[in-house]
């Protein structure tokens, strides 16, 4: 049978460390959950519920020693696909088969009871984790040295601060010498000395010839562990290859018009230049400082370095701390440019107005894709003073304005101190 | 290698978690009560002073050494609901173990009953003085009978504890349910009353209700173990008349029945085995539902 022959393969110190065909794994979401006996003896009203796949076909291969990054959204499957690795899950379609000895970390101190000991802790999570007694007890003293909670081993583990709990789960972890460790998360948690050194670890892992697969949303990490990445996009495996590239793509999936580089998933590489970027006003006049609600007009001259069908110009607003206040784009509003020859150059106005209070903003145009999902050509950020204004604080002007339509008003002398202090009056 | 003895593989290798489970049960149950492992004596201590009092004086059922009687049936009956009634949560109360980590499960609802079958022991060994001082020194000289006893009945117990905690999952009443299940089979255990009580009645209601005791399988375990541990008690006369009006006599401790050994034995093994395979077909779905 195939079955066989692949496990015959996968016994073979050759073998691939991890095969997964088809992967499959689909959650139940019951509108109602039919758990208990009223449901059961009302069993005639089937219960209702939607399917939903958590993975959907996935398939690759991970080699004996290589070391595997697995990013995505939240819910995009990563961590489902590490529990069926780890078998907690069983495949609901497919075949995952695993060679060696596989250690999961997705939780540090899985298992911990706050009512026993540091030491009797140690014990029962290395069990759980499914070290063999001799091995904790020989490496007992490097759990506790790695840990740092030597004075409080003899002291219930529900009183140990949150940092402690995390480093003795991890110093327990580590003990585990497995071919395949799977790893979930575990380097975002701790103190920027513990992630240190736990990366440290992971790497020792991978250096020893172990096989690894990490989910993470620390990017830096992954690059700097995996040379592979596995990019999973609402349970598909939506890109498997070098870490640059993978890492690129996540992070254009994550934002749109955020990323740095210019990859376009599907192989195209576009090319466009962003030729000049201008800021005025509906005069046409140069802007910088502008006071709150000035109409503003945005040009964004580009050329196109290749023959293009299309394009897309976007915008993007920050905030004095880099969030995010506004993004919009042309291909949102249904205009796209093109097509364009090879060296044509277009032009594309912006329109808008500044709704924005007192502070330090920067636009950032960007061509893109026509579905303004991929960046081709960023162009350099255009800085805006909005003027202090009396009246209102915070971010942005949505425009109040007051009146008292029922009750009296006071003079305006009697509100004048009020005045003084703010500058300016309500007017 | 084919599955189940794949699973058998992992089980074994999961015995050190088997063994540091147990420990942390019965360390938690100690480290959180001031009187810690007592609580395992008072419970049957007083039960037997409650029953003796009620059945031995009020109502004046004529067993010999009633508390010994009382006792010896009890402890065995405790063991099984204490196991049944904490492996139950077994599963749904260790959802984030069972979400975060791959073990066999069926260590955990094997981890209560061995958590309990340590408390059982360490009565049985403060309180066999008792059984000996009422019923003389043949209850040591029947103790390997009745460790065999106490071996199918945690092989019968285990099962039973894997099917509890399963079918909690998918059935959450069941947690409900299993106080009144266990206080129906409680009465109709003979734990209280010797079997023989029913069979002296003439009354088709009462013969039915020995019917059922007969097929009850913890009456088995129980009329195993008292044998070895008190003695087997009879009617003193033959059948028919009124109920109230029995007398008993009782034997010292003696060898139990090899019929009804070899029978529940069988039993024990059939009921390990169903509650393995059914607990396993649900184990799959565990990190999903729970």
């Amino acid at each position: 049978m195939v079955l066989d022959a692949l496990r015959e393969r996968l016994r073979d110190d050759d073998g691939p460390a991890v095969v997964v065909e088809g992967l499959t794994e689909t959650f139940r979401l019951y509108h109602e959950k039919p758990s208990g006996l009223k449901e059961m003896l009302y069993r005639f009203r089937r219960p209702s519920y939607t399917d939903f796949n958590a993975l959907e076909n996935v398939t690759f291969t991970v080699e004996q020693g290589e070391a595997v990054g697995v990013v995505g959204h939240n819910g995009s499957g990563k961590s489902t696909l590490l529990k069926v690795l780890a078998r907690i899950l069983p495949p609901d379609e497919g075949t995952v088969q695993t060679r060696g000895r596989v250690a999961s970390l997705l939780e540090l101190g899985a298992g911990f009871h706050g009512d026993l000991t540091g030491r009797e802790n140690i014990f029962l999570n290395g069990a759980i984790l499914g070290l063999p007694r001799s091995e904790i007890q020989t490496r007992f003293d490097e759990i506790v040295d790695f840990s740092g909670v030597g004075p409080f081993l003899d002291t219930a583990v529900r009183n140990y601060s949150s940092g402690m709990y995390v480093r003795l789960g991890f110093a327990i972890a580590v003990t585990v010498d497995p071919d395949v460790l799977l790893v979930d998360e575990v380097l975002s948690v701790g103190d920027a000395e513990f992630q240190h050194r736990s990366l440290e670890r992971m790497r020792e892992f991978r250096d020893e010839g172990k096989t690894l697969l990490v989910v993470s949303h620390d990017l830096d990490a992954i690059e700097s562990l995996c040379r592979r990445v596995i990019v999973l996009d609402r349970g598909r495996v939506a890109f498997d290859g070098a870490v640059g590239q993978g890492l690129a793509m996540y992070r254009q999936l994550t934002s749109p018009v955020t990323g740095d580089d210019e990859v376009d998933p599907r192989g195209r590489h576009r090319s466009v230049e962003v030729l000049g970027v201008t800021l005025t006003d509906r005069g046409g006049e140069p802007v910088r400082t502008v006071e709150p609600g000035r109409q503003l007009l945005l040009r964004v001259r580009l050329r196109a370095e290749d023959d293009l069908e299309a394009c897309s110009v976007g915008l993007r607003v920050e905030g004095r701390d880099g969030d995010d206040l506004y993004e919009t784009h042309a291909s949102w509003n249904g205009l796209g440019v093109g097509p364009l020859r090879s060296g044509q150059e277009a032009t594309v106005e912006v329109r808008l107005t500044a709704n924005l209070l007192a502070g330090h903003h920067r636009l950032r145009p960007v061509v893109t894709d026509p579905s303004a999902r991929f960046p081709w050509a960023f162009a350099e950020p255009v800085d805006l003073e909005v003027q202090a204004t009396p009246g209102a604080t915070g971010r942005v002007d949505l425009g109040a304005s007051f009146s008292v339509v029922d009750g009296p008003v006071p003079a305006r002398r009697d509100i004048s101190v009020d005045r003084d202090a703010k500058g300016d009056g309500v007017g | 290698m084919n599955p189940l003895r794949h699973k058998l593989v992992d089980l074994w290798q999961a015995r050190e978690l088997l063994r540091q489970f147990v420990a942390k049960e019965l360390k938690i149950r100690y480290k959180n009560s001031a009187l810690g492992f007592l609580w395992s004596l008072l419970t049957p201590a007083l039960m037997t002073v409650v029953f003796t009092a009620l059945f031995g004086f009020a109502f004046q059922l004529d067993v010999d050494d009633y508390a010994a009687f009382f006792l010896s049936g009890y402890l065995l009956w405790q063991f099984f609901q204490t196991s049944s009634q904490s492996s139950i949560t077994a599963i749904v109360g260790n959802g984030a173990l069972i979400k975060k980590v791959y073990f066999p499960r069926e260590v955990l609802p094997l981890s209560m009953v061995f958590a309990q079958l340590t408390h059982f022991l360490l009565a049985m060994l403060v309180l066999s003085p008792v059984l000996i001082a009422y019923r003389g020194w043949g209850v040591l000289l029947h103790l390997p009978a009745a460790l065999a006893v106490v071996v199918i009945m945690t092989i019968f117990t285990s099962g039973m504890a894997m099917i509890w905690a399963g079918a909690n999952v998918p059935f959450r009443d069941l947690q409900e349910l299993i106080v009144v299940i266990f206080l129906v089979w409680f009465y109709a255990t003979p734990v209280l009353y010797p079997p023989a009580l029913l069979e002296k009645s003439d009354s088709a209601t009462v013969r039915a209700l020995a019917a059922i005791t007969e097929l009850n399988p913890m009456s088995w375990f129980v009329e195993l173990f008292r044998s070895a541990t008190f003695g087997q008690v009879r009617l003193a006369d033959g059948g028919g008349g009124d109920i109230s009006e029995a007398t008993f006599v009782t034997t010292p401790p003696t060898l139990p029945d090899p019929e009804l050994f070899a029978i529940a034995t069988a039993f024990s093994l059939l009921v390990f085995a169903v509650g393995y395979v059914f607990f396993n077909r649900l184990a799959l779905t565990f990190a999903k539902e729970v």
